[in-house]
């Protein structure tokens, strides 16, 4: 198959990348460019491991042909933390005891970053619904929920 | 008892944290060689079939590698070992040429990149010769069925399977019939558990790179490097010091790694045959068909007296273990053992058969046989308490097996005395803490949308450990080293599931040594730096993995100390050592003597420059006991009685894990204990088709239930809370806490629902339709 060229902004940085037409959003972020945070969990948008940031839209990467995201800006769990500073949602995540086995975590962490930027002061039923398409197995949510709460208050006083 | 200790009770940041929050953390999948090949597997198609033709030329000609049943070693294997070779029951082969369930493995390749790869397996050419499979453990029993495997391979001897029995254990105490007789009240039951998929986030994986001397160095998924290292050098006839197993996270497992998975061998003779890295990352839909929960068939007879004392219990257990027997025998030992431990019973008598079916092998899984007999004989015991007009905790307290009682671990073969216990403390507390007494009566409660409070208690062992070598191996080992600017490298081979053993074990050394944690580092570790560790199950993380990194700390301390003594004057057992978060060291001093000062830094180099040798030890440790660690939960549930739905509300969970080493890590794996066991009583189940012995999701997730964060109770409304208990035989006090909470989870919510409604589900899943069902046969509102 053809390759085409795309051009996207990852993390801040742009990026020119040939793809192949069928070639999924997931594993051009893991093979071609090295970023491994992103998860392949199913296959089938079930899990969320694989959750980016597409124009600041969580989109599950392994559902995403990457053609589709040319001229796109594209934010993925390694492009949170700036000048090796934790981005508050990582801080409350790290802090909470909400990170496990942490395979889930990634797309986790921009799935709340998506609903914080939306919504500033979610409540438990808001992050709840935030997290319907995300599996995590080992957390039973709730540290995960409470430090979605801990990061909006950080990022309310910042 | 925590206040004395400077680490061990506080909180604090795991070290993989970061790494985890900001994707930098490598799993198996996420490790890259150069040159390396991407491998995939050919599975089958039938649930039972035997392979006439296989033709990979085709493959092959578009370059890829290809392996078959005739490219394997034909000696059998278990793919688990931590039971000791008497109990481990060989039945598989690398590929085979007779798949045994949809899914099995019966080819591999390797190609360039992995739609080569893809391509080359569709271009492989299979004549199956379809056979009769059966997928019910009853109907496998039966003569004329037919036969999965027609012997298996214990202890290099053949020994022939009859009836598709893989394995069967009586156990008989006391008197049953005596014990009936003498009973006031005798009621019987039968529970069915479901056959749950492990859902880690994590596939199976490996990556394996041929070595120039013939060995191999691999990634892969698992709870043990040093058992996968030991298979694969007997299966593939490797010295055991040319397979390098490296240590790497693993993405969730909850018992489905405690084997070696199917993809490393696999993986192995692709590597080998292609004499090039080959790195093999398996699909959800694979992942679904190459493990599951035992699930269980417990038909169960109790007979207690008026007060509520049990007499008599009578249990018989049919577990449908699927194509493989990965730990059938142990399994049924536990099941046994877990009921004795449960409950204080004089007679008592246990028949267990594992049952072949042509259904992805069944295996380990957070509880192993516990949540299932705890769902019968605590529902059950609540029901002998309704009838008899008692309290049900008044019951649990009258018969618990508690302090001073033998307790078994891991079986008949693993027993101790018990000598810490807060069940009373918690079963107590937890009832003030939900507001037991004011739960009601199911008959006084009125509408469409009724609330119920149960509650259910139990354990499990730490550890596999006892005063004699029973049927399991259960050791760990370790080596610490101070190095020369006084910071702390810890060679571990113990895995962490994601639990938090590892974080509890490094504060386990730095509470030992006097140092800060920040001092202690995990080193990389692999089978060829490290010793022996058996595995992580059996919730052994802190108690045997952790008290092993005591005993060893001890000896670097105690060397550390005698160095120091040489430079202070001091003698060594007049030093004491404190963490300086200031220094970031620790310090040594003599107590109530000025200037004699001394940083484990200024040792170490001063040991390094007078050439003395490295601060450093390394040894193993098998703990004499395997103590119980207790939870106590009490659930509040609401059940619409319209649509049948189930939904736990509240929860009040108590924990007696001996000192708690993390509180903040405790409670989260009692979080997700308790998640997961809600999840399993409530929805979770793989189904197979009739016809095709297919996954009736077909191995997807999204065909899968499960509970997700919307199903769970909020935050504010699960409060946790533990006991204070030491056990004397546990690093600093503390025992395991992980699959203790688990096991009473499905019983809690069963014992919920009778208050809410008044019926007894014992089959699971309880989905909205079973309860729809339970109430029309109770008949009415």
């Amino acid at each position: 198959m053809e390759e085409r060229k795309i051009r996207v902004k990852i993390n801040g940085r742009d990026c020119e990348l040939s793809v192949k037409p069928n070639e999924l959003l997931l594993n051009v972020l893991r093979n071609k460019l090295g970023l491994c945070g992103t998860k392949y969990g199913c296959g089938t948008g079930d899990c969320g491991a694989c959750t980016v940031l597409v124009n600041n839209e969580p989109k599950l990467s392994c559902l995403t042909l990457a053609v589709t995201v040319d001229g796109a800006e594209i934010t993925t769990i390694e492009g949170l933390a700036t000048d090796g500073k934790l981005h508050p949602i990582q801080d409350a995540f790290v802090k909470n005891g909400a990170i496990q086995c942490g395979f889930c975590i990634p797309g986790i962490i921009i799935m709340a970053k998506a609903l914080l930027d939306e919504n500033p002061h979610p409540t438990d039923e808001e992050i709840k619904e935030a997290l319907k398409g995300h599996l995590c197995r080992c957390t039973g949510y709730i540290n995960i929920i409470k430090a979605i709460k801990a990061a909006s208050m950080a990022m309310s006083k910042a | 008892m925590a206040t004395q200790y400077h680490t061990v009770g506080k909180p604090s940041i795991r070290k993989d944290a970061i790494p985890k929050a900001t994707g930098q953390e490598k799993f198996t999948c996420d490790v890259v060689i150069p040159g390396m090949l991407y491998g995939r597997i050919l599975r089958s198609k039938y649930p039972h079939a035997r392979i006439k033709r296989i033709d990979t030329s085709k493959a092959e000609a578009m370059g890829a590698i290809c392996i078959t049943f005739e490219d394997v070693p034909k000696a059998k294997y278990n793919e688990r070992i931590v039971s000791v070779p008497s109990a481990t029951f060989k039945d598989r082969t690398v590929l085979t040429n007779k798949p045994l369930h949809v899914g099995e493995a019966i080819a591999a390749v390797a190609a360039e990149t992995e739609e080569k790869a893809e391509k080359a397996l569709r271009l492989i050419e299979v004549e199956y010769e379809p056979l009769e499979p059966v997928f019910d453990p009853i109907a496998a029993m039966k003569p004329g069925k037919p036969s999965l495997h027609d012997s298996i391979i214990l202890q290099d001897k053949v020994v022939e399977i009859k009836n598709n029995i893989a394995a069967k254990v009586e156990i008989s105490e006391g008197d049953v019939e005596k014990g009936f007789r003498e009973a006031d009240i005798v009621i019987e039951g039968t529970a069915r558990t479901s056959r749950v998929y492990h859902t880690q986030l994590e596939t199976k994986s490996a990556v394996v790179v041929p070595e120039p001397n013939g060995g191999v160095t691999i990634w892969t998924t698992t709870q043990t490097i040093h058992n996968c290292r030991i298979l694969i050098g007997e299966i593939f006839g490797i010295p055991l010091n040319k397979v390098n197993v490296k240590k790497i996270s693993l993405g969730g497992s909850f018992g489905s790694s405690i084997q070696m998975n199917s993809v490393l061998p696999i993986t192995v003779a692709l590597a080998l045959k292609a004499k090039r890295p080959v790195k093999m990352c398996t699909t959800r839909e694979e992942d679904m068909y190459d493990h599951c929960r035992y699930p269980m068939i417990l038909k169960y007879k109790l007979g207690a007296k008026k007060d509520g004392r049990l007499v008599a219990g009578e249990m018989e257990v049919i577990v449908d273990i699927g194509a493989h027997n990965i730990q059938a025998y142990p399994l049924l030992g536990c099941t046994a053992g877990w009921l004795v431990s449960l409950y204080k019973m004089p007679n008592l008598k246990f028949v267990g058969k594992a049952v072949y079916t042509n259904k992805a092998p069944a295996c380990a899984m957070q509880g192993f046989g516990n949540p299932q007999v705890n769902f019968i004989a605590q529902t059950m015991m609540n029901e002998v308490a309704e009838k008899l007009g008692l309290d049900p905790i008044e019951v649990e307290l009258k018969n618990y097996v508690g302090l001073g009682d033998v307790f078994w671990g891991q079986g008949p073969t693993v027993r101790s005395v018990i000598r810490s216990c807060g069940v009373e403390e918690l079963i107590k507390k937890g009832a003030e803490m939900i507001g037991w007494k004011n739960r009601g009566r199911p008959q006084d409660k009125k509408g469409d949308i009724v609330r119920g409070i149960g509650m259910a208690r139990g354990f499990h062992t730490s550890s596999a450990g006892g005063p004699m070598a029973g049927e399991a191996v259960d050791f760990s080992g370790a080596m610490i080293k101070i190095n020369e600017d006084g910071t702390v490298d810890v060679i571990a081979p113990l895995q962490d599931m994601g639990g938090g053993a590892l974080e509890a074990g490094l504060k386990i050394v730095a509470e030992t040594l006097g140092v800060p944690l920040d001092c202690v580092e995990l080193a990389p570790t692999d089978t060829c730096n490290s010793v022996y560790d058996v595995c992580l199950h059996a919730t052994r993380g802190v108690y045997a993995g952790g008290g092993t990194l005591k005993k060893v700390a001890e000896q670097v301390r105690q060397k550390l100390l005698e160095f120091a003594s040489r430079i202070l004057g001091v003698y060594p057992h007049a030093l004491k050592i404190r963490p300086d978060e200031n220094l970031k060291q620790g310090v040594i001093y003599a107590e109530g003597i000025s200037g004699k000062e001394i940083t484990v830094k200024e040792v170490a180099a001063t040991a390094r420059n007078k050439n003395w040798g490295t601060i450093a030890a390394v040894d193993s440790l098998r703990q004499g006991q395997c103590p119980p660690a207790y939870t106590v939960y009490f659930v509040e549930v609401e059940v619409n009685k319209r649509t049948g739905e189930v939904k736990p509300v509240r929860a009040v969970i108590g924990a007696d894990c001996g000192t708690v080493i993390d509180p903040i890590y405790a409670v989260a794996q009692i979080h997700g204990s308790f998640y997961r066991g809600l999840s399993y009583v409530l929805c979770e189940d793989t189904k197979y088709k009739r016809r095709t012995g297919e996954l009736t999701n077909k191995g997807f997730l999204s065909g899968y239930n499960i509970l997700k964060a919307e199903d769970m109770p909020n935050p504010d409304d699960i409060q946790v809370f533990f006991a204070n208990t030491y056990e004397e035989t546990g690093p600093f006090g503390a025992k395991g806490i992980g699959e203790a909470a688990i096991n009473p989870v499905p019983a809690v919510v069963a014992n919920a629902i009778y208050n809410a409604i008044g019926v007894w589900i014992r089959e699971m899943p309880i989905t909205p339709e079973k309860v729809l069902k339970a109430l029309k046969e109770k008949g009415g509102n």
